[in-house]
């Protein structure tokens, strides 16, 4: 297996855009791959995420994109994996390059949905679910993840304001961060004061419909000679599935995809969470963090809202959680968030995060879930 | 149905024959795995537990109680006059766990974990609860 980087990173701001999906990943692509300091005709692959296209009438986006890149005879293949699409098209990429079959790839997702009502943006999202067992029985996201916060709620002494110490942080977060949606701090007031979505969830644990766009370039190390930036070695690049209906789980308290790619990582890696300095985790709902890093490792079943209402997980904090203001308030663009996990991490370690730099930036891991949990992936990287 | 179709794998029933059970026929079917003892309200070729092919039919209880729940206030577009409602993990008397909705509840302090509820065929395609308390008497 062949060492593998991530050398190239961009982003678009997340929110609503004007310009099409298309157009976005071309752009965001474009960018990643003049950081790389490589050459769109380096690139040996595309591996696209673009989940809700056929919102926009777009299918087989991934050759226009090589298109409009000047690239058209470079092969492309758009995976869905549902809200982790984009870290599962990383997966792909990271397999062709350590695997010989392409020195260096590009991963790009992008999603538009913001020319949609929020009823047909939220049954599109509902798409993702199970239709027959799930969507069909009254199940949408915010339901879903509104039962685990039930079930975690009714097992652990846990109060509202915990949950909102989630919300507030990645706030806070996303006020430094250029590719935010939300600019802007919340405070608790707001937090408790905002209408209830799906119990116990309120607006402010939801994340935002966003659109977006994010890319990433990866190359095989001995391909790049001379790196422009600071380069991510990919320590682990883990996929992991479960159990998709919730009827089917054993215990509701918490992601065993999460549990099981996190023990495929951390054995690639040879590391432990101890040697993790930073994480972006997949927190579309406050719930989601709190059981991401639980099931991740980092804290004790039962302690993750705890642990986020002592600070722990701030910027400044002993574990910095999601420094880009995460899906919460960076905003989930369903197939660009993977992508964005990572290019945070990218901005961490260069030096191009001001205002929002995490204290130690050698070590970082990424946790992008799809759906409820049916699909997780997990990456880690470090410095050289 | 062509003789290539025939060969197949086939599961004990498929899942319009869930569905037609919940609205036409009043009741819950599931799959049951006589290997590891997983009784299922979801369609599959192999238990979704332990992997045994050979899943087989069985009926799921009516009744059983809320495990977890959430009021929902803000549904897809097939719940769009319903709201607000409850959906509801319900974990079945004699096994099995199926999700579902539940009309009345419209509040949080209207229903409790553990909650005796009691599936009741609805005017939607999908499962539909009532509280045990408030179900007509039969059978």
């Amino acid at each position: 297996m062949r060492e593998t980087w991530v050398v190239g990173a961009a982003s678009n701001r997340f929110g609503k855009m004007r310009e099409t999906g298309r157009e976005a990943a071309t752009r965001v692509a474009m960018q990643a791959i003049e950081t790389s300091g490589l050459t769109p005709q380096d690139i040996g692959y595309t591996f696209v995420a673009n989940c809700f296209g056929i919102a926009e009438h777009q299918a087989h986006v991934g050759p226009l994109i090589n298109n409009g890149l000047g690239i058209p005879d470079t092969p492309s293949v758009t995976l869905e994996s549902a809200c982790s699409s984009s870290s599962a098209a990383l997966h792909e990429a990271f397999v062709h390059v350590a695997g010989g079959f392409a020195d260096a790839a590009l991963v790009v997702g992008a999603e538009k949905l913001s020319h949609l009502d929020t009823l047909t943006s939220t049954s599109y999202f509902a798409i993702a679910a199970d239709y027959a067992f799930e969507t069909r029985n009254g199940a949408t996201f915010p339901g879903l993840y509104a039962t685990l916060a039930s079930a975690y709620r009714q097992a652990f002494p846990t109060r509202d304001e915990m949950f909102g110490s989630v919300a507030i942080k990645n706030h806070a977060n996303a006020a430094r961060n250029p590719h935010a949606h939300f600019q802007k701090e919340i405070s608790m007031d707001t937090y408790l004061g905002s209408p209830m979505i799906a119990t116990p969830l309120r607006l402010y644990d939801c994340c935002p419909f966003s659109d977006g766009a994010a890319a990433i370039v990866v190359a095989a190390k001995e391909f790049v000679k001379k790196p422009v930036g600071e380069p991510l070695v990919v320590r682990a690049s883990a996929r992991s599935g479960s159990v998709t209906d919730m009827q089917d789980r054993p215990d509701l308290l918490g992601l065993p995809a999460t549990r099981t790619a996190a023990a495929k990582a951390f054995r690639q890696a040879k590391m432990e969470p101890k040697d993790i300095d930073f994480l972006e985790v997949h927190d579309c709902f406050t719930i989601a963090e709190v059981l991401a890093l639980e099931d991740l490792g980092f804290f004790p079943k039962g302690t993750g809202a705890k642990e986020s209402a002592e600070g722990v997980t701030a910027r400044d904090g002993k574990l910095p959680v999601n420094p880009s203001g995460g899906l919460k308030a960076k905003g989930h663009p369903v197939s660009a968030t993977g992508a964005s996990q990572v290019v945070e991490i990218f901005e961490q370690m260069n030096g191009l995060a001001p205002g929002r730099e995490v204290p130690k930036t050698g070590t970082a891991l990424a946790h992008n879930v799809g759906a409820t949990g049916g699909s997780c992936s997990v990456h880690i990287f470090s410095r050289r | 149905m062509s003789a290539s179709d025939e060969s197949l794998p086939k599961a004990p029933h498929a899942i319009e024959d869930f569905l037609r059970a919940y609205t036409e026929e009043g009741r819950l079917r599931g799959f049951r795995c006589p290997n590891c003892g997983l009784v299922t309200a979801t369609w599959g070729l192999a238990c979704a537990r332990c992997g045994h092919r050979g899943l087989e039919e069985t009926e799921l209880s009516p009744r059983g109680r809320v495990s977890a729940f959430t009021i929902l206030h803000v549904p897809g577009d097939e719940f769009l006059n319903d709201a607000p409602y409850a959906y509801v993990v319900v974990d079945l008397d004699g096994g099995g766990r199926i999700t579902g909705w539940m009309p009345e509840v419209r509040a949080p302090s209207e229903i409790k974990i553990g909650e005796r509820v009691r599936f009741q065929p609805g005017y939607k395609p999908g499962v539909q609860f009532v509280r045990d308390a408030d179900a007509p008497r039969s059978g």
